[in-house]
C-alpha cells in the first residue's frame, strides 16, 4: 500500500512535541479560502512551473507535487531524525492536505510508527467518517484539531462544508479521552469579529474536557498567495492583511480566561 | 548584571582607540641584538635576555580607572612588532596604513625608525627569511598556487593554554623548580646536558624578568596613588600596586590577585614573541571559582566587585588585536580577533559537572561587554545541565556570534585516543577557533590550511594549476582517461598524499628553524613538562606534542565529487569533455548545464548518504596522508578541519568547479555544506556534518545560521538544546549559530557607518561585520539562513 505524500519537513517544530518528522498527505475535502498549502488540496498528483535562480538568470522547469511512499519508507525517513526525536521527546506527525481521506494507509503507517515506539500526531481538520477516526484512535497520541469557524453556514462558505461532522468529531475524540491541541487559525474579517470570538469560546468551555493541552491560535499570512499562482488556483484573500501582533496577543489573554495554555503560532 | 560606569568608560574607550603599530618592541630588540653581550650568549639566553631588556625598558601603561593593569604595547591597541620574526618592509607598513579592512595606522615617525633601524638590522636575517630560504622549490609552488599555507611564517607557533599549575603557582616557585632540575642534570649520561642547563638558565632569567616587570609596574601604581587626590582611586592604586608587588612573584591567593596574575603571564607570551592564538586563559570558571567562594565567604569580596574585575580584565583582551598580518597570513586570518578562547563548563578534573556559580557569572559578563574580545565558549558535557545550555542561548541569540558550542564529552576522546591521561583530557578544552588541546600540558601547533578542493581541480587537470599553467602536482592523468569514478579518486588521493608529504617536510624544516633560533623561555614556564625536561616549549620540553593541518573546503569537495560521480559515471549525463569546458569557460554560455549541476546534483549538507560518503573519502584520504607523520621535536601530525577566513582566499585561487561554483568564489567553510545547498534544515545537515569520524580529529568547525526566531520562547530554547546534545551525542566537536537575518547585514553592507557594533560570527570566531572583506560578507549573507518554519 502507498500513500500520496507532497512533501517531507524534517526539523518540524510546530507540529506537536519536540523536533518532528512532518508528512504531508496529499488531497483535502476542504477548501479553505486561506489554505497556505494549497498543493495539498487536489488529491492527484500535480505538475507545475518552478523557477529557479542564479543570480539574476531565471530557470523555470517542471515540478512534480506528490509522490508515492509505502509506510515503511516514512519509516525509514523518520528515522534519520530519530536521535533529535528522542533526545527532544519529538515523534512524527500526518499533516495535509487531511491525513484523514488516506485512511488505509494512514492507519497502517500509524501502526508501523507505533511498533517503533515512536509519537504520533495528527495534525486535521476533522472532517472524516466516524469509521475512520475509530480505527486510528489507538494508534495516535495526539489530535492537532482545527477548528475554523462556528457557524455552520459561514464555515461551509468559506470552507466548503459544513462544520457538524467535524464538532462532532471533535467531541467524540475528547469523549475517548484522547490528548487534543484545538488550532484557531486567526482570519480578520472572517472569525475574528467578537462574537464568533466568543463563540468559539464558549464551546471550548463547553467541551473541552481534560484533554485539551493547549489552543494554538494561528494568524493568517500571505504566504499562500504566491503558491496559488503556481497552482493557478484563485486566491480569495486579495486585500486581507495579517492580524497584527497586538492582537493576537489580545486573542491570547481572551482565549487564556478558558484556563487553557494558549499558544500563539503552532 | 549591569556594568559599572567605570566598566562602561573602560569598554568605550577600548571601542574608541585606534589599532595602530608601535615601533618600540621593535626598537628593544633591535637594539639588545645590536648590543654587545648578545653576541656572547646561547640563543636561549639571547632570547631570555632580549625578554628581559623589552620588559625593563618598556613604557609602563596604566589606563584612567582600570583595575587590571599592563599593556603588551604603550598604549591601548598600539600593536608591537616581531622583525626577529618577519621585518615588515615599508612597502608592508604602507598597505597596513592603508588597506580597507584591519588597518593599522602607521605613523611617519615608526616609519622613519623602521627605515633606519629595524630594517637595516633584520633584512634577510628574520625568521620568515629563514623560512623561505630552506623550503624547496615543490614547497614553494604549491605554497604560491594556494595549496596551503604557512602559520609560522609571520607568527610563532604557540596554540595553548594555560592550566591548573600556574593558577596555583607564582614564578619563585618556579625558581625553584629550575633549580632542582639544573641541580639533577646528567653531564656523563645525557648529551644534551650543556643544552638543558642553558635552556633552565633562560627559563631562570625568563622568571625574574616577569616579576620586575610587575614591580615596575607597582612603582608606576604607587606614583600615580601619591599624586591624586581621588581617596577612593587612591586606596585603589595602592591595593593594585600592592598586588602587582605579589603576583606573578608568588601564587595568587584572591580574585583580583588571581586575574592580575594572568593577566602578567598574558603579556609575557605575547610580549616573548607573536604565538598564534596570542594567549589563552582556559578554563576560567575553574580556575576563579575557588579563589571567589574564598573572598566572599571571608566578606573581603561582593559578588558586584567581582564582577567590575572581570568587565576591567575583560578589556585587556580587547586593547590587544592581533599583530599586523601581511600577504597569504592576512587573507587566511583576516581579523583584529586574536583568538584568546574563554572555556566555560565542562567537567571537573574528577569526571563531574563542572558548571558552577563562576559559570554563570562569566556568561553574564560576556553578554553585557559584548566586546569582540575575548572570544568565548561553552563546554557541553552529557552531564551538564539544561540551564547552562539555556543561559548561552540568552547570549546567542542575540546574534553576537559567542559564545560558541563545543561537545566537552567528544574533546575528551580525542584526547584520550592522542594518548593523554584522563585527567590531563578532562582538564583540556578547546583554543584558538575549535581546536582541542590540554590545557597547560600540550604543545600544539597549527602549522597551516589545506585546501583539498585545489588539489581536486589540480587532479582534474593533470598535474596543472589551471591558473598558471604551471606542473605543480603529479601526473596522475588526464580526467577523460580514468575509467570509472574509483580511478578518479585513486588520483586524487596521489595528488593529496604528494601535497601532504611536501607540508609536512616543510613543516619539519620550519619546527627546527623555531628550535634552534627562536626558543621561548617563558612560555616553556608555562606548558608542562619543559622545566622537569630542561627543553624548550618549541623542541618538545612539553608532556604532550601535536602538529596540525587544517582540512579546507570539505563541503565544496564532496560537491565537485559527487557532481562527477552522478553526472559522468552513474547516469552518463554529461562527458568529461562537456563538463570540463564548461567549467573552463566558467558556465558562461553553459548556464543550463550550470542549473542542472547547482539544483539537480546531490550535495553534501542533505543527509545523502550518495554525497555524504565522498566526505567520508575525502576525510579518511586526508587522515591517511597526515596523520601519525613524526615532527623532529617528538610531535605527531593530525588533523583538523577548520577554514578562520582561508576558505575565501583557498575559493579565489580555484577556477569554477564542477559542483556548478563559479570560478574564485569562497569555498564552503568549516566542515559546513556550500553556501545555499543544504535544503532540508538543520538535522539534515547535521546528520551529514556527523558522518566523518570527529574523534579522529583535533576539531572541527559546523557553522549555523538561524534566524531569531529560533530562539523566541522556552520550546524553541529546548530544541534548539535537544539539536545541540543530538550533534554532540553523534560525536559532533562543535557548533555554533550565526542569529541574524540577511536583511539586517545587506543593510549594513549599505550603510555601515550604523553598524560599527555588529558583529557575525564567521567561522571559528567573531567579527565587526564592517571589518571583513566584501566577499566576505557577501558570503555571509548568502550562507542558508533556516528561516522560520
Amino acid at each position: 500500500m502507498k500513500g500520496l505524500i507532497f512533501n517531507i519537513k524534517r526539523y518540524a517544530i510546530h507540529d506537536g512535541p519536540g523536533i518532528r518528522v512532518t508528512f504531508f498527505m496529499k488531497g483535502c475535502p476542504l477548501a479553505c479560502w486561506w489554505c497556505h498549502n494549497p498543493e495539498g488540496i487536489s488529491s492527484g498528483i500535480q505538475e507545475i512551473d518552478r523557477t529557479d535562480r542564479i543570480g539574476s538568470k531565471e530557470f523555470t522547469v517542471k515540478e512534480t507535487v506528490g509522490k508515492y511512499y509505502s509506510s515503511n519508507e516514512l519509516l525509514d525517513i523518520a528515522k534519520k531524525d530519530l536521535v533529535f526525536i528522542e533526545e527532544s521527546g519529538g515523534g512524527i506527525t500526518f499533516s495535509g492536505g487531511e491525513p484523514l481521506v488516506q485512511p488505509d494507509f494512514l492507519l497502517e503507517s500509524l501502526k508501523v510508527f507505533r511498533n517503533e515506539g515512536l509519537h504520533t500526531t495528527i495534525d486535521t481538520s476533522g472532517f472524516a467518517d466516524r469509521e475512520v477516526i475509530d480505527s486510528i484512535l489507538p494508534y495516535t497520541e495526539l489530535f492537532l484539531f482545527d477548528i475554523k469557524h462556528m457557524d455552520p453556514g459561514k464555515h461551509k462558505h468559506y470552507t466548503g462544508v459544513s462544520n457538524s461532522l467535524i464538532l462532532d468529531n471533535y467531541k467524540y475524540i475528547i469523549g475517548k479521552g484522547k490528548k487534543v491541541v484545538i488550532r484557531i487559525p486567526v482570519i480578520p474579517g472572517i472569525n475574528d469579529g467578537e462574537e464568533e470570538i466568543r463563540a468559539f469560546r464558549d464551546f471550548i468551555d463547553a467541551e473541552a474536557g481534560g484533554n485539551v493541552s493547549r489552543i494554538d491560535l494561528l494568524a493568517y499570512h500571505k504566504i499562500g498567495s504566491s503558491k496559488y499562482k503556481r497552482f493557478k488556483l484563485d486566491y480569495k484573500m486579495q486585500g486581507v492583511e495579517q492580524p497584527s501582533s497586538e492582537r493576537m496577543n489580545e486573542l491570547k489573554r481572551y482565549f487564556e480566561e478558558s484556563g487553557i495554555n494558549v499558544k500563539i503560532g503552532g | 548584571m549591569k556594568l559599572t560606569e567605570r566598566v562602561k568608560q573602560l569598554r568605550q574607550n577600548s571601542l574608541d582607540a585606534t589599532e595602530h603599530i608601535s615601533s618600540e618592541r621593535a626598537e628593544l630588540v633591535t637594539r639588545f641584538y645590536k648590543s654587545g653581550p648578545a653576541g656572547e650568549l646561547s640563543v636561549p639566553m639571547l632570547r631570555a635576555y632580549a625578554f628581559e631588556y623589552i620588559l625593563k625598558n618598556k613604557k609602563i601603561c596604566i589606563n584612567e580607572g582600570e583595575l587590571i593593569v599592563g599593556e603588551r604595547g604603550p598604549a591601548p591597541k598600539a600593536t608591537p612588532t616581531y622583525p626577529e620574526i618577519n621585518v615588515h618592509s615599508i612597502e608592508d607598513l604602507e598597505i597596513l596604513d592603508t588597506r580597507e579592512k584591519v588597518s593599522f595606522k602607521v605613523s611617519d615617525r615608526v616609519k622613519e625608525i623602521y627605515r633606519e633601524e629595524v630594517i637595516p638590522y633584520w633584512k634577510g636575517k628574520s625568521n620568515r627569511d629563514k623560512v623561505m630560504k630552506a623550503m624547496t622549490p615543490a614547497w614553494k609552488k604549491a605554497y604560491k598556487a594556494g595549496v596551503f599555507t604557512e602559520f609560522q611564517e609571520q607568527r610563532a607557533p604557540g596554540h595553548t593554554v594555560l592550566g591548573y599549575k600556574l593558577y596555583n603557582n607564582g614564578f619563585l616557585d618556579l625558581k625553584k623548580e629550575i633549580d632542582e632540575s639544573i641541580r639533577g642534570l646528567d653531564y656523563f649520561n645525557d648529551p644534551l646536558a650543556y643544552d638543558k642547563h642553558e635552556e633552565l638558565k633562560a627559563m631562570d632569567v625568563a622568571c625574574d624578568a616577569i616579576i620586575m616587570y610587575a614591580e615596575r609596574n607597582a612603582d608606576e601604581l604607587e606614583r600615580l596613588a601619591s599624586g591624586t587626590e581621588d581617596q577612593k582611586r587612591k586606596g585603589e592604586l595602592i591595593e593594585m600596586a600592592r598586588i602587582c608587588r605579589k603576583v606573578p612573584a608568588n601564587a595568587p591567593e584572591t580574585f583580583h590577585e588571581m586575574l592580575q596574575h594572568y593577566w602578567f603571564i598574558h603579556l609575557g607570551v605575547v610580549t616573548e614573541l607573536n604565538p598564534w592564538d596570542s594567549f589563552n586563559p582556559g578554563r576560567l570558571d575553574q580556575h576563579l571559582y575557588p579563589v571567589f567562594r574564598k573572598d566572599i565567604e571571608k566578606g573581603n569580596l561582593t559578588e558586584e566587585e567581582a564582577y567590575e574585575l572581570l568587565g576591567s580584565f575583560w578589556v585587556k583582551f580587547n586593547n590587544h588585536p592581533s599583530p599586523p598580518k601581511i600577504g597569504v597570513t592576512a587573507q587566511e586570518s583576516n581579523t583584529f580577533t586574536d583568538f584568546a578562547l574563554i572555556n566555560l563548563g565542562g567537567l571537573k578534573p574528577d569526571g563531574t559537572d563542572a558548571v558552577n556559580e563562576m559559570t554563570y557569572m562569566l556568561l553574564d559578563v560576556i553578554k553585557e561587554m559584548r566586546i569582540l574580545q575575548p572570544s568565548s565558549m561553552v563546554q557541553i558535557s552529557n552531564k551538564n545541565p539544561d540551564r547552562f545550555i539555556h543561559k548561552a542561548l540568552d547570549i546567542i541569540k542575540t546574534g553576537f556570534g559567542q559564545p560558541s558550542c563545543f561537545n566537552t564529552d567528544a574533546i575528551i576522546q580525542e584526547l584520550l585516543r592522542q594518548g593523554k591521561s584522563i585527567l590531563d583530557a578532562r582538564n583540556g578544552g578547546a583554543s584558538g577557533c575549535v581546536e582541542t588541546g590540554a590545557f597547560g600540558t600540550e604543545s600544539y601547533w597549527l602549522t597551516g590550511y589545506f585546501n583539498l578542493a585545489k588539489i581536486l581541480e589540480i587532479t582534474l587537470y593533470n598535474g596543472k594549476d589551471p591558473r598558471t599553467g604551471e606542473t605543480i602536482g603529479l601526473r596522475t592523468g588526464e580526467p577523460g582517461d580514468f575509467e570509472d569514478f574509483e580511478d578518479l579518486f585513486t588520483a586524487f588521493s596521489s595528488q593529496l598524499e604528494y601535497f601532504a608529504s611536501t607540508k609536512i617536510r616543510g613543516n619539519n624544516v620550519i619546527e627546527r628553524i623555531f628550535s634552534k633560533n627562536l626558543p621561548v623561555p617563558f612560555l616553556s614556564l608555562l606548558i608542562e613538562d619543559c622545566i622537569a625536561n630542561g627543553q624548550d616549549y618549541n623542541e618538545g620540553g612539553t608532556r604532550y606534542n601535536t602538529s596540525y593541518i587544517q582540512g579546507v573546503g570539505l563541503g565544496t569537495i564532496t560537491d565537485m565529487l559527487s557532481s562527477i560521480r552522478h553526472n559522468i559515471y552513474d547516469e552518463k549525463k554529461y562527458s568529461w569533455k562537456q563538463l570540463m569546458d564548461a567549467v573552463k569557460h566558467d558556465f558562461e554560455g553553459f548556464e543550463e548545464l550550470q542549473y542542472d549541476l547547482i539544483y539537480n546534483s546531490p550535495k553534501y549538507g542533505n543527509d545523502d548518504d550518495y554525497a555524504d560518503h565522498h566526505a567520508v573519502m575525502v576525510f579518511e584520504a586526508f587522515y591517511d596522508a597526515v596523520n601519525g607523520h613524526r615532527t623532529p621535536r617528538g610531535a605527531v601530525h593530525r588533523i583538523n578541519m577548520l577554514p578562520t577566513t582561508s576558505h575565501v582566499y583557498f575559493g579565489s585561487v580555484i577556477g569554477a568547479t564542477p559542483d556548478g561554483r563559479k570560478a574564485f568564489m569562497p569555498l564552503s567553510e568549516g566542515i559546513s555544506p556550500f553556501q545555499g545547498v543544504d535544503r532540508l534544515g538543520p538535522t539534515a545537515v547535521i546528520k551529514s556534518a556527523s558522518k566523518i569520524d570527529h574523534l579522529k580529529t583535533g576539531g572541527t568547525l559546523l557553522n549555523q545560521k538561524f534566524s531569531p526566531q529560533f530562539f523566541e520562547d522556552e520550546e524553541s530554547y529546548a530544541q534548539i538544546t535537544a539539536l545541540i546534545r543530538s550533534y554532540f551525542k553523534l560525536d559532533g566537536h562543535h557548533i555554533q549559530f550565526n542569529v541574524v537575518n540577511a536583511d539586517t547585514l545587506r543593510d549594513a553592507q549599505k550603510n555601515p557607518e550604523l553598524y560599527r557594533d555588529l558583529i557575525v560570527r564567521v567561522a571559528g570566531y567573531s567579527d565587526y561585520f564592517n571589518d571583513l572583506g566584501e566577499d566576505l560578507q557577501n558570503e555571509i549573507i548568502r550562507r542558508t539562513a533556516h528561516e522560520s518554519m
